[in-house]
């Protein structure tokens, strides 16, 4: 039995000249015969006529065949479609392995890139930034984080600026770095945010949140945070980590694209914020707070005092912080602080009471 | 051709050579058809938007690939459509091989360059821009090789269109052209729109046939004229208004002065707001919604001057667009899509506050503000972030719909080929391989027009 189409409308094209021929179609023993006006008869087995996907207007579709990746059959008889079985069957894949191998290369790449690459050569180059260049990119990182962290939108994070707190701090900076043969003199800023933390940045920036004093447990615990964080810019992990972020950034924005490239930028904010340093560097800056709270005269348990308070209150605590406080490390920063503690030494309180409360007070 | 007709038939004819059809419609040119409909597009971008979405942004390469098939079926010259033979994995994969060479030169770039910034100059704005900069050869580049690779794929009664190398000719080029156009002021900015696109047109091929460029960039200038003349109404206005007879009356306002007028008006009192006819101020927008569309005039009036002046071998090109709608059509579009984008956001704004906030007063009597207020924390997010995604994803469809569709449309309806008697001459071009795609377009993300 063979069945016959209407080709008005139809056309053949052979896949090399740009002319239309005209058609006759039939389907016959399951082949679909294609008449052209030249006599030639072509012959396309239904089930490997396929059909050219997302055409816009419907009223001309447009055919294939498997064999054949340039010839073109247009017709207008939707009557023919239904006896393409196969005509909607996508073509089977080809060259996965290459694909495969690309996909693997790009992510290598990248990861090499921001975890090997980039961090060797922001370590290498942190060493050779004049101080007055380390302060401004000091100073850049913190207006971009102070706008970062804004949940208005409006203006940057405020500063709390309570001048008898302010003063406090200044005199505990005085006192527990009293000859600075640093790079550096210490500007300390306490940030308007709930959150419990606290981070240094290059160019001897150190930032508190009002969070973290209102977690404290008193002066010390305070005092305890800001040597810690001293000791992140003497040995300048805050300038090595913006280089490296200066690096990644460009990175990730090529990844995400317009999808999302402000939230690439946000995240890597939070992670200057939170800091991430080696475990070797966040042990080298605990040591350093242990000096220097015990030639100040203050409890260098208090630091370990300190992290005990933030794991109590890790339940509100953010999420990156909590998984911070869960990390069993903790535990053993925690009794490295306290072995430090001399019973014999005779401590003082690393502020007055009235100062404390002012210090408490400083964003009101 | 792999595929060998079977003489079968007895009273088949020997084949003929084809001559070229004489008073035929050949002779008559052909016209270009646009057969899609809006209502189909706009699913189409909705679906593929979405499914974007849910991949978190992989699928875009199968969502461009759908509606550049879509679009390229929709254009019909002669009633027979264009063909988009592009593939979403080939793009996939074009994008992972610029991934592995960009980022080398973006990450280790940027990071010597914002520590040279810092070094030598104390601040980073330096190093911005050199790293601006950097990237603007590879966006040339990135544009041509992007051209090239849509020229290759694309088909019209089966033959293939194709674009020669010349990447980095191109990048040179337009360096150079850019140069010259700054250093005039703008002067020269017509030989460079005509340079440029006679650079591609000559290396464009429609199988065996080379395009030709023909015209001269001078005549450009004539597409300038509502740039021109806008310009010439802003600086007169300006003059006028600040200079010549001082809108605000000699005495130099401060912050304090005006502070104190406001204060004035407000209680009724008009006389201390003494402007010397501020009515002249208006001229200021008109003057600058008037160089708005003298750019958008520019851009597709010079297009359709050079396509003109476009040919190939027995083949002619001839363009009726207008200026005017298309920039009607950018106007309206852009309106529509954008409203769509600020009201989203505005829902957003307000969502973000009724669950962020423990309920606002003036949220309070809403019902369910209360339930919403008592979500988890981190359901709250993954909704927001949602919310925000899918306003992004109704942008870009609206956008489609109402911009990128008409545009098309007119494109499509106003081209002819008057003079088409060289098409039998022309037979196939060998296939591009091209196994990058589009990817450094797609990676430095040039990738958003069609």
């Amino acid at each position: 039995m063979s069945l016959g189409f209407d080709g008005l409308g139809a056309a053949y094209f052979d896949g090399d000249s740009p002319v239309a021929q005209n058609v006759s179609m039939h389907i016959a023993a399951g082949i679909l015969q294609i008449g052209l006006d030249d006599g030639v008869i072509l012959r396309w087995p239904v089930e490997e006529v396929r059909q050219l996907p997302d055409s816009a207007g419907g009223d001309v579709v447009t055919l294939r065949r498997t064999t054949d990746p340039l010839a073109r059959l247009c017709v207008t008889d939707q009557n023919l479609l239904k006896h393409l079985p196969e005509r909607h069957r996508a073509a089977p894949p080809k060259g996965r392995g290459r694909l495969a191998a690309w996909a693997i290369a790009a992510v290598a790449a990248v990861g090499v890139q921001i975890f090997v690459l980039v961090p060797l050569l922001a370590d290498n180059l942190a060493g050779f930034i004049p101080p007055a260049g380390e302060r401004a990119l000091g100073e850049a990182t913190f207006g971009q984080i102070r706008e970062a962290m804004d949940e208005t939108g409006l203006n940057p994070l405020q500063i709390c600026e309570g001048p008898e707190g302010r003063a406090a701090l200044e005199a505990l900076v005085q006192r527990l770095n009293p000859d600075s043969e640093m790079r550096h003199d210490i500007s300390l800023s306490v940030l308007d945010h709930d959150m419990v933390n606290a981070f240094a940045l290059p160019g001897g920036f150190v930032v508190l949140f009002r969070g973290l004093i209102e977690a404290a447990e008193g002066p010390d615990e305070l005092a305890s945070v800001l040597a810690h964080e001293i000791g992140h810019v003497v040995s300048r992990d805050p300038t090595r980590h913006a280089l490296r972020s200066a690096g990644s950034i460009g990175i990730l924005g090529l990844l995400f694209g317009d999808f999302a490239g402000g939230a690439a930028v946000l995240f890597l904010t939070e992670r200057l914020i939170s800091a991430q340093y080696s475990q070797a560097a966040e042990t080298a800056a605990d040591e350093f707070a242990h000096r220097m709270l015990a030639q100040a005269g203050i409890n260098p348990g208090a630091l370990g005092d300190m992290f005990a308070t933030m794991r109590e209150e890790g339940g509100d605590a953010n999420g990156v912080i909590a998984h911070l406080l869960s990390h069993p490390a903790l535990d053993a920063r925690i009794k490295a602080a306290h072995a430090q503690v001399d019973a014999g030494a005779v401590y003082t309180p690393s502020m007055s009471k009235a100062d404390w409360a002012a210090v408490q007070a400083i964003c009101n | 051709m792999s595929d060998t007709p079977i003489l079968n038939s007895p009273w088949q004819a020997a084949p003929q050579p084809q001559g070229v059809p004489v008073g035929t419609s050949a002779e008559n040119g052909i016209a270009v058809e646009f057969s899609g409909k809006r209502g189909a597009l706009f699913w189409l971008a909705l679906k593929t938007g979405f499914f974007t979405i849910l991949t978190l942004g992989f699928y875009r390469f199968w969502m461009k690939t759908r509606l550049r098939r879509w679009y390229w079926s929709a254009i019909r010259p002669g009633g027979h459509a264009m063909e988009y033979t592009g593939d979403p994995m080939e793009k996939l994969l074009g994008f992972f091989i610029a991934v592995v060479i960009l980022t080398f030169y973006i990450g280790i770039l940027n990071l010597l360059l914002m520590f040279i910034s810092f070094s030598v100059f104390n601040s980073s704005v330096i190093g911005y821009l050199l790293s601006f900069a950097g990237v603007i050869p590879i966006w040339f580049y990135a544009r041509y090789r992007a051209r090239r690779y849509v020229l290759a794929r694309t088909r019209w009664r089966g033959v293939r269109f194709g674009l020669e190398k010349g990447a980095w000719g191109f990048a040179l080029r337009a360096l150079w052209y850019w140069f010259l156009t700054i250093i005039t002021a703008g002067i020269l900015w017509p030989r460079m729109t005509f340079l440029l696109e006679k650079y591609k047109t000559d290396r464009t091929f429609f199988g065996s046939a080379r395009l030709v460029q023909g015209g001269r960039w001078q005549m450009l200038y004539r597409a300038a004229l509502p740039l021109l003349v806008s310009l010439l109404v802003m600086a007169g206005a300006a003059f006028w208004t600040l200079q010549v007879d001082p809108v605000f009356d000699g005495v130099e306002i401060d912050g304090e002065a005006l502070a104190n007028e406001i204060e004035e008006l407000a209680a009724g009192d008009w006389s201390g707001f003494d402007l010397n006819r501020p009515e002249r101020l208006l001229l200021l927008p008109l003057a600058l919604a008037g160089i708005l569309f003298g750019m958008i005039y520019y851009n597709w009036a010079s297009k359709r001057m050079m396509a003109n002046h476009k040919s190939a071998n027995g083949i002619q090109f001839a363009s009726a667009l207008s200026g005017m709608r298309v920039t009607l059509i950018y106007v309206l579009g852009n309106f529509i899509a954008y409203l769509m984008l600020l009201l989203g956001i505005v829902a957003l704004v307000f969502l973000a506050a009724a669950l962020f906030s423990g309920g606002f007063t003036v949220f309070e009597e809403i019902p369910g503000a209360a339930l919403m207020a008592g979500l988890p924390r981190w359901l709250s997010l993954v909704l927001l972030a949602g919310l925000y995604l899918s306003f992004f994803l109704l942008w870009g469809v609206l956008y489609n719909t109402f911009v990128t569709f008409p545009l098309m449309r007119h494109m499509a309806r106003t081209t002819s080929l008057p003079v088409v008697v060289g098409l039998p001459l022309i037979s196939q071009r060998a296939r591009d391989e091209f196994a990058e795609a589009e990817g450094f377009a797609e990676a430095l993300d040039l990738g958003a027009a069609i």
